[in-house]
């Protein structure tokens, strides 16, 4: 069987492609980089078989981001047969740089020129025979999203032989010649013109020693001399001209210039006045859709349904007489536990159901683009905003959403500070203690709440960058896609994949950690057996005693009693648990999470304000629930990152809840005091700061600035020095 | 003049690239020297930027336009 990889740029249909040639059902986006994993599947013909595998989408062979090193690795290792490289005849230009970088290996490769659709749509003609001439590789015209031209892309797979060599690709004389200098070292063509692009970098993983990187960075200085521009650009500068004389022989601009619809579109969406309010008002439709009467009419339909079939599981299990830990495990520990998070899924499909749409369309670039100078204060790029958005409803599928961000660190950042932003189900806990403590300012605590969360995830998305994740800020570099409208078929596909992976894990992990809550919340010693407990026993249930033990840590936070302490612990369940524990531990029929208002009068005597302020904040910022525990530790890949994110939320609750109880619980001369030290010391810090900051002036271009010598980036001089240093390699990344 | 200085609806050529960070995708997207840019818009909050490169939208930071060298195509249609 042979292996046959798809290779394009991001967003450039490479997905679209695999579903119709392996006939399987991905999910597409309008939205670089919606491939992160490679994917394969199987190509059937009466002729032949064939693995087609799916790479994630790369510009080109050297950026080097976590998902493009995966399909750089799969080119250079020759591990394939044979490489469909997917054109975006569109936007041919960039698309070929790519295809011409591929030309360099020695790898047969057939051109599928995609998008030929959107050529005749504008009026342009493609000579299709001509660019065939030019790249001496076959060309096929396809249109990957009408699933034209996709079978006559299988016949030609099945007639052609790849045996024979292909010809190779060969540059200018001076080029060619710093090319083979390169290669008598590295020995091997396609590996000098790698160096010769991206310097040692291209050849870390060959682990050569030291003598052979003199003698490569010899040989680099001399022929560095051969050429007027930077080094590195030699190749891409090549190239570039190339393709700008092949594109101008094969494609033939229509003389009418139209204003494409996407123009159009931009003026509105992204207009320097109308942008940011349009924004906005996208965003509050979503959530108004997920979060507003729509979802919640549904939920509620939902919630009856699962407790309708919650009531017949009981009731069977009443009635066949089962042992009454059998029953109760059921329906306490796998329904009780299960009826909370799957209560969730209708919000959480409208949610993906709307948020697929804004991918497919291209809105979600657009966002990204609107939003970055905000998030570029924090460090953070424009890419993180929509995962923080989605935080809002729900922690789970905001850390999914990380995925499409850029750099591993970024992720990583955006990850950890999500659980700060109050989801919608911690929302219950304010409610009851807002409303039994605060009367009237109620909505203001509420409020608060949230900006207590936005304010901690931003602190520590800057505490990050500063220590742990050390790095620049964030890197931003996007296309923006053309508009295309989302396809029915597509975004019921994507709804449903994430809806899927949703069930999955409450079906699996949650199942498990449900059971092992219920069983420390129903059992426990009572006069000395360790037996079963009735609901309202629940003070001496494992979970209690813990509660009880761990109270002394909890009491400088301001809890008093060791009823705090297992609502808490019941939160990690899920969050909403927090309040229906409370309900259960000061006895309370009905349910409390739905009537807030029974738990009033006990809350009011059992709790102080500041206590009351302390324990919300306690339970808004201490770790997530299990559910957005387990997609964490997944999109983490790290015990190591997971531990610390966990033990690094804790903390940062601890110590929030403290200061609000300390301080809150300070006479009214004490706190003036405290506030006048704070202000002082504020004082001192900010004048400090500014003294030093003085010294570096930030510098425009450092090619002519007065003040360059104080500012990080190079000046011309010491870049052209270092072009091709060791370290340069780092900066590469992205 | 750098590519930070241009205005929407100008064009402008480049001259060099000193961007350090992200500058093989800088130069890999196209832009090389010699490559004309429109300058397109700049987003509502004023930065990044998007422009016009080989056909197809490209949106930067300024922080990276200001670290290309530029020269401005005078009395080009824009």
């Amino acid at each position: 069987m042979i292996k046959i990889a798809l290779v394009g740029n991001p967003n450039s249909g490479k997905t679209t492609l695999f579903n119709g040639l392996t006939g399987s059902n991905q999910s597409v986006g309008n939205w670089p980089g919606v491939t992160v994993e490679k994917k394969s599947g199987k190509l059937k013909h009466d002729q032949f078989e064939a693995e087609i595998i799916d790479l994630p989408g790369i510009y080109s062979l050297s950026t080097v981001s976590l998902e493009e090193e995966i399909s750089r690795k799969y080119i250079m290792n020759n591990q394939i047969d044979l490489i469909i490289n997917i054109v975006d005849a569109s936007n041919l230009e960039r698309n070929l740089f790519l295809t011409y970088q591929l030309l360099d290996s020695e790898i047969p490769i057939i051109v599928a020129l995609n998008c030929m659709d959107l050529i005749a749509k504008k009026l342009d003609s493609l000579n299709v025979h001509a660019l065939q001439e030019e790249l001496k590789v076959p060309v096929i015209p396809i249109t990957a999203s009408k699933k034209h031209g996709i079978i006559e892309l299988i016949d030609f797979l099945a007639k052609s032989d790849f045996s024979h060599q292909r010809h190779l690709m060969t540059y200018r004389e001076d080029i060619e010649k710093t090319l083979s200098d390169f290669e008598q070292i590295l020995g091997q063509r396609l590996l000098a013109i790698r160096f010769f692009e991206d310097g040692l970098k291209a050849v870390e993983f060959m682990q050569i020693d030291q003598k052979t990187i003199a003698i490569l960075d010899k040989s680099c200085q001399e022929n560095k001399k051969n050429f007027s521009i930077d080094f590195d650009m030699v190749l891409p500068n090549y190239r570039y001209d190339r393709i700008v004389e092949v594109c101008e022989k094969v494609l033939l601009k229509s003389k009418i210039s139209v204003v494409s619809k996407t123009e159009k579109i931009d003026r509105i969406l992204t207009n320097r006045w109308l942008g940011l309010p349009l924004f906005g008002i996208i965003m509050f439709l979503v959530f108004f859709l997920a979060f507003g009467p729509i979802g919640t009419w549904l939920t509620g339909g939902f919630v009856k349904g699962i407790d309708w079939f919650f009531t017949l599981i009981t009731q069977t299990a009443n009635s066949l007489n089962m042992a009454s830990w059998v029953s109760s495990l059921l329906t306490n520990g796998v329904f009780g536990g299960l009826a909370a998070v799957v209560g969730f899924l209708p919000q959480l499909m409208i949610l993906f159901f709307a948020l697929s749409i804004l991918e497919d369309s291209g809105y979600m670039a657009r966002a990204a683009f609107i939003m970055d100078r905000a998030l570029s204060k924090f460090g953070l790029s424009g890419k993180a905003f929509i995962p923080m958005m989605i935080g809002f409803g729900c922690s789970v599928p905001a850390i999914v959403s990380t995925r499409t961000l850029d750099r591993d660190e970024d992720r990583k950042i955006t990850m950890m500070i999500i659980p700060f932003i109050s989801c919608g189900a911690k929302a219950p806990i304010y409610g009851v203690f807002a409303g039994a403590l605060f009367f009237n300012y109620s909505y203001l605590i509420v409020f608060s709440m949230y900006i207590l969360g936005i304010v901690v995830a931003i602190l520590s998305a800057m505490l990050f960058k500063k220590t742990i994740l050390k790095s620049d800020n964030a890197n931003y570099i996007m296309e923006l896609p053309e508009y295309r409208a989302p396809t029915a078929k597509n975004t019921l596909l994507h709804t449903w994949e994430r809806s899927k992976s949703f069930l999955i894990k409450a079906g699996t992990v949650l199942l498990g950690a449900f059971i092992v809550i219920w069983f420390f919340s129903y059992f426990g010693f009572v006069d000395g057996s360790f037996r079963l407990l009735a609901k309202d026993e629940i003070e001496y249930s494992i979970l209690g005693i813990i509660g009880k033990f761990i109270l002394p840590v909890f009491r400088p936070i301001g809890f008093t009693s060791w009823k705090s302490t297992v609502a808490i612990m019941t939160g990690f369940a899920a969050k909403e648990s927090v309040v229906g524990t409370l309900g259960i531990l000061y006895g309370i029929t009905g349910d409390a999470i739905q009537n807030g208002a029974l738990l009033y009068e006990p809350i009011r005597m059992a709790f102080s304000s500041v206590q009351a302020y302390a324990f919300m904040a306690f339970a808004l910022l201490a770790s997530p629930c299990i559910a957005a525990m387990v997609a964490m530790k997944r999109e983490l890949r790290s015990w190591k990152w997971f531990a610390f994110s966990i033990i690094y939320e804790l903390t940062v609750a601890y110590l929030v809840a403290l200061l609000i109880f300390q301080f809150g619980s300070m006479d009214t001369g004490t706190m003036l005091s405290v506030i006048f030290a704070i202000f002082v010391l504020a004082v001192v810090f900010f004048t400090f700061k500014s003294i030093i900051k003085k010294k570096g002036n930030v510098c425009g271009s450092c090619n002519n600035c007065a003040v360059s010598g104080s500012c990080h980036l190079p000046k011309k001089d010491d870049f052209e020095k270092t072009n091709f240093d060791n370290k340069k390699g780092d900066d590469f990344e992205t | 003049m750098t590519l930070k200085d241009v205005l929407p609806g100008e064009k402008c050529i480049i001259k060099n690239i000193y961007v350090n960070n992200l500058r093989k995708r800088i130069i890999d997207m196209g832009l090389t020297t010699g490559t004309v840019i429109t300058v397109k818009k700049m987003a509502p909050l004023g930065d990044p930027m998007e422009i016009v490169v080989r056909g197809y939208s490209l949106t930067i930071r300024k922080a990276e336009a200001r670290m290309i060298d530029v020269e401005k195509i005078i009395g080009a249609k824009p």
